[in-house]
Order: structure tokens, then sequence, then C-alpha cells
């Protein structure tokens, strides 16, 4: 009986505060021009960034301070998962072996699935993609690695120290246009060197998006890896 | 120095959160000490950032990447800001040193690396100008919050992290959701320009979006009904955890709470949102202070009355008058210092007696002297008896509240005092008249130091509250004044 009232307490509930976001909603113009920033961005995102992709260019040039808060978060997923699962001796417990098609798709796929990552996060500036997606490509392959074979261990004396430098890098880019350009994450590399002008819509340019997205592909990609490895390994006793 | 370097504010914890896989190897202690080290800079660069907003009297805009708002993100680092950044990293040196005694536990550089970000995450959510960005740090914040609530990896650490993840999520989403409405409506996420438009928003969409940033916020600034998760996170978390917990963090999402809804003083339905806060903060003091009363284990009974004094903090806040904002900002101040102090003293009987329960307070006054005076004259600043600090801004959050007519909350917090009151006094009772095992603890020195500090600065709070008061009331009126605000913000003309 007590269940039922509490259950018909929480639909009424719901239905209340859905009714009320629906109203708030309804009330959000959509579909009218609003874009004051949006408009911005639009008209001078070649001029100003040298990339061609207005949303790369928005999220790693024009709002790059979030993005850089964004790699933060994962970061600290991933430190948090290591934390949390951290014992003094771990080692793969998988008993059963991927099938002939899984080790031989694996071994063969494994250099074109990091190719396609790393293409991926180059090409950021231009096609849709960019540093997340490219290291979540790239820690994919290592995923079928470790479905593929019962004994395989990413190698954690490369992907730790990596993961760390590649965040550090992205740090002194920003600070590198600080002592550069006088702001914190300034595109030294287009606004102040001019470089790639003459090259727009092709790989080189987009001033510091390749460079900021190849780290962050660098990092997501070691950074995922690590959470899969986190997971999927377990504690041994001596 | 440029303004500009105030970003290192930032860059500083971040890029050397990223160093610490580098330097894993070298041992807990080495790592331990390098925390110290950085936040000791940390603090040197808070400094110089309240030293030159302070004597120029004019804040610092950080613009990263040289765009000017609204199309870039600015930290907009003014009174309130140089003023808790400073708070921010000074509580975090302390609480790094306090961690090479009380933080044992494996793997101690994930340890460091959430630490300094748990610091960034509260320094940017101080210091951001900008609504998504505010809400990229408070994802910092709690996420780092989540991973250091379990650090502790027992059952009980677990199970408060869980809480916290689950409502802090749907916190999170709340807050996603009011933005997104918010910026459908306006076509911006620069605060300067939010608070521009705000008047011209269709009234039951920023009534919506501005309830559910609020509801978003409450979470992390621990508003009743949404605070259930704090005790038992508060009681899990490492013991240098905790004293961030309530130093500042928490004092970010209040803060974050405060400008908002101030920046929209001018839309329509905002008196509503106001009475929403009022009543949330009342019932959170008068929930937290008779939970608190039916502690057994002391950490716990500081964490709810942290908690109370939190609710306080939010009903001074949340009068609606520039004085009840100042005095707000007086109990932030005082708050800070003083949960400082008990969770320090707290966390060193837990690591030193083995135990945060109130049995293992019987006989501190005789077993760690020093301690047991530091913890006492934080039990009577946190009771509001004058000639401690906390007299003083709880007297100006009454005085606030009569005045805008909120006699009624006035008497719920006079009456949480009395009991506040009573569970102090039986812990100081304890402390001194409990029976006592014969054994002396030696006490450290550093910590001992730090605790001595924080007893003076009590004091000099009490004794001479008029400094204090002058440097609160400019940091409140920075908040409560937006028309100011709005004019430092260097906004471009990006328009329809």
């Amino acid at each position: 009986m007590v269940s039922v009232l509490k259950r018909s307490l929480a639909i009424i509930t719901l239905l209340i505060i859905g009714y009320w976001l629906a109203q708030g909603l309804a009330g959000v113009p959509f579909g009218q021009d609003r874009m004051l920033v949006g408009k911005y961005y639009l008209e001078n995102v070649k001029a100003q960034t040298g990339a061609v992709n207005a949303v790369t260019a928005i999220v790693v040039n024009y709002r790059g301070f979030d993005t850089l808060g964004e790699v933060t978060v994962l970061f600290i997923a991933s430190t948090g998962v290591g934390a949390l699962l951290w014992r003094r001796k771990k080692k793969r417990t998988a008993k059963t072996e991927g099938s002939v098609v899984l080790r031989t798709g694996s071994e063969l796929l494994f250099p074109f699935i990091l190719m396609f990552g790393t293409y991926i996060f180059i090409h950021g500036h231009l096609t849709p993609g960019g540093g997340f997606p490219g290291g979540a490509t790239i820690a994919t392959a290592f995923l079928i690695l470790y479905m593929a074979f019962v004994d395989y261990e990413i190698p954690h004396r490369l992907f730790e120290p990596l993961e760390g430098l590649a965040g550090m890098g992205y740090v002194l880019v920003g600070l590198i246009g600080l002592a550069i350009g006088s702001y914190f994450l300034f595109d030294w590399i287009w606004q102040t060197w001019h470089w790639g002008a003459a090259n727009l819509g092709r790989l080189f340019s987009g001033g510091f998006i390749p460079v900021i997205y190849t780290l962050i592909g660098l990092k997501v990609g070691t950074e995922l890896s690590g959470i899969v490895d986190s997971m999927l390994t377990e504690e041994v006793r001596e | 120095m440029n303004g500009q370097y105030a970003s290192l504010l930032v860059a500083l914890p971040l890029i050397s959160a990223f160093f610490v896989p580098l330097i894993k190897g070298l041992g807990g202690r080495a790592i331990k000490y390098y925390l110290t080290l950085i936040t000791a800079l940390q603090a040197g660069v808070a400094a110089w950032v309240f030293k030159t907003v302070y004597t120029t009297g004019k804040p610092i805009i950080v613009m990263a990447g040289g765009w000017r708002p609204p199309v870039g993100i600015d930290l907009y680092i003014g009174h309130f800001a140089a003023l808790f950044v400073l708070i921010v990293a000074l509580v975090s040196f302390f609480m790094a040193i306090f961690s090479f005694d009380s933080v044992s536990t494996e793997p101690t550089d994930k340890y460091a690396m959430l630490f300094l970000l748990l610091m960034l995450g509260a320094t940017g959510m101080i210091a951001t100008g900008d609504i998504f960005n505010l809400f990229v740090f408070m994802e910092i914040t709690s996420i780092t919050a989540y991973a250091l609530t379990a650090y502790n990896k027992t059952g009980e650490a677990a199970e408060a992290a869980m809480k916290y993840i689950v409502l802090g999520g749907i916190g999170s989403s709340f807050f996603l959701i009011g933005i997104a409405l918010i910026y459908g409506s306006t076509g911006t996420l620069n605060m300067a320009q939010l608070a521009q438009l705000a008047g011209s928003i269709n009234p039951t969409v920023i009534k919506v979006g501005l309830s559910l940033l609020v509801f978003g916020l409450a979470v992390e600034a621990e508003l009743f009904p949404l605070n259930a998760w704090a005790p038992d996170a508060y009681q899990a978390a490492p013991h240098p955890v905790t004293a961030m917990f309530s130093a500042f963090v928490v004092k970010a999402g209040l803060y974050a709470l405060a400008r908002l809804v101030y920046l929209f003083s001018h839309a329509a339905g905002w008196d509503f949102i106001l009475k929403l806060l009022v009543i949330m903060a009342t019932l959170t003091v008068f929930a937290a202070e008779f939970s608190a009363l039916r502690q057994r284990d002391v950490k716990r009974m500081i964490a709810y009355s942290s908690i109370s004094q939190v609710g306080l903090i939010a009903l001074a806040l949340s009068v609606g008058s520039q004085l009840g904002v100042q005095a707000g900002v007086f109990h932030m101040i005082n708050h800070a210092v003083v949960k400082t102090l008990l969770f320090l003293t707290v966390g060193y009987v837990g690591v030193k007696v083995g135990g945060t329960g109130i049995e293992n307070f019987s006989g501190l006054g005789r077993k760690m002297p020093l301690t047991a005076f530091a913890l006492t004259v934080g039990a009577l600043a946190a009771v509001g008896i004058p000639l401690f600090n906390i007299f003083w801004s709880k007297v100006w959050i009454i005085i606030a509240s009569i005045e805008q007519g909120y006699a009624w909350e006035a008497g719920v917090v006079l009456a949480a005092s009395v009991v506040e009151a009573v569970y102090y006094l039986r812990l100081i009772h304890t402390m001194w008249f409990g029976g006592w095992d014969g054994i002396r603890i030696r006490e450290s020195l550093p910590l001992g130091t730090i605790a001595l500090f924080l007893v003076l600065l009590i004091l000099a709070i009490g004794v001479y509250p008029n400094p204090f008061w002058t440097l609160a009331k400019s940091a409140g009126t920075d908040i409560f004044n937006v028309s100011r605000y709005i004019a430092n913000v260097p906004l471009m003309g990006v328009g329809p």
C-alpha cells in the first residue's frame, strides 16, 4: 500500500516537473535568429583562426579554455579509476582466448585503426572529428587486443608518462601563448607567426589547432586505454 | 607584471598535476613534498593577484586566447575572487602539509593529482566569467571530489561516493539544461552579457532556467534537500580532503549560486527564486543542526555543523540586500577559517588516537593539550560566542535578515545556535573533564603551528573585526553590484 502511494507521489511529482520544463522549453525561441556570438564566429573564423572547420575553431581556439577543462575532466576520470582500482600487484586474469577470427583480425587491423585514429585528430581543423574521437579510436585498437589475447597488457611504462606529457604539452602551448602574445592559450602560430596562411583548407594550416589536437589525441588514447587496463586487470597475491 | 599572468592560477595546478606521473617513481614522501611546494607556489600567485586587485581596486580580466568576451572566455578576478582564490590556495597549502601525517593509503601519486585538481576546480569556479566554463569547472571539482571521497577504499567510502555521484550527476544535468535554456533564449554564455540581457528573457523561461541552475548548484552548495550526500562524504573522505570540502569546495558552489542569482536580478520572477532559496537555506540550517545533535562521531557531527553554517551563508546571500551579501561573504571567510581548524584538529586526533568517535576525545585536554586547545577555540568560535570571529558574521546576518523582513528566519538561526552550543559544549566537556587513560601523545610541530595560526586568526577577527569586515564588504559588493560587474567586463559589440 505504502509503495503504491510512494510510487504515485513520485509519478505526480515527475509530471509536475515535466510540465514545468515543457513550459520553459516552449518559451525558448527556437529557429529564430538568436546567434549573437555564433554569427561572429562564422564570419571571422577563417581569417582569425585559419581553420575551415568552424566547430573545431570554436572548440579549440575561441573557447579553448573550456576544452582544456574537458581534457582535465577526462584526466580526472582516468586518475580516479586508477586510484580506486589500485592494487599493489595487478595481472590479467582472463581465461578464454579470443577466437581465431578475432585474434588474426586484431593483429591485422591494429596498425590501420591506429592510423585512422591519427588521421582523425591530425585533420581536426579540416574535417569533423578531432582529438577526442581520434583518441577514442586509438583506444579501441588496444581494447581489441585486450579482447583477443588473455595476457596482453598495454606498455604502462610508456603510456602513463605519455599521458602526463601530452597534458603538460597542452598547458605549455597555452603558456607559450602567454609569453608571446601575452594571453593564455593565445594562438601564436597563426596570429603572430602567420604560419600556413597560404595553405588555408590544407593540412598545414589552422594555427595551433593541429598541435593541440595531436596532444589531445595522444592523451585521450592513452587515458582510455589506461581505464580499460585498470578495469581488466585484477589483484594477484604473492 | 601583466594582469594576464593571473591565468597562472589555473595553469600552474594543471601543469603540476600532469607532471606527477613522471615523478611517481620517487615515492610517496617526495610526491607529498612536491604537493606542498606547488600549493605554496599557488598561494604565492594568489597573494600577488590579491595584492594587485586590492591595491588598484580594479578587477583583473583574464581573456583566454586573447579573445574579448563574449567571443572568448574571460576570467573575472574581482574583489571576491581575489580573496577566495587566496583562501583556496592557503587552505590547500595547509592541507598538503597535513597530508604527510594523515594520508597513508596508496597510490599517493593519484592522491596528489586529485588534490591539485580539486584546488584547480574550486579556483576556476570562483574566477570564471562564463557560464559554460563555470559548468566545466564544476565538473572538475565534483568529479575529483567523488574520487577523493572514495579514496580510502573502505565500504563506507564507496557508498558515500556512490551517493555523491548520483546526486552530483543529477545536479550537473539540471545545471546543463538550465544553461541550454538560457543560451537558447539569449544566444550568449558570457555572464556579463547575460546580465545585460536578463530583462529581455521570457519570464517563464528565466524562471525555469534559473531554478534549474539553482537546483544544480544546490548539490555542490549542500542545500536542503540535495545535501544528503554531504555527511557521508565528509566522514568517509581522507581528513585533509574533508577540510577542503568544507573550507572551499562548498564555498565555490555558494559563490556560483549567489553570482548567478544576482546577475539575473533584473529578470522577471527574480523574487520567486530568492524566496525559494531562503526557504531552502532555512531548512538546511534547521535539519542539519538537529541531525548534528544526535551524532556520536565527532567528524560527522562537525560535518553537520558545517552544513548548517552553509545554510546560514545561503540565507544571508539570498535575503536580497547588499548588507546580506556582505554578511554572507564575511561568514564564508570565518567559516573557512574555523572549519579548517576543526577538521584539522579532529582529523589529527583521528590519526593519532585511531578514530573520531566521541569516546576517543575523552581526556584529550591532557593527552594532546595543544590540539585540544585549538579544537576548543574552534568549537567556541563555531557556536558564535563574542570575542570569536563567527559572532560578528552571525550578528550581521541576523541584522540583514531582519532588515529585509525575514524575522522568522532569523529566529530559526538563533534557535539553531542554541542547539549548536549544546553539542559543541558536550564535546568540550568530554575533552577537558572526561576520563584520561594516562597516555601523552607528542604533537607535530608543523601542524601545531598551523593550528595556532588559525587560532590567532580567529581571535584577531573576533577582537578586531573591522579590517576583515571591510574586506568582506568590498568582496560582497563585488557580487551584489551587477552594474559594476557589467561595466568592468570589456564586452565587444556583437549583436543582432
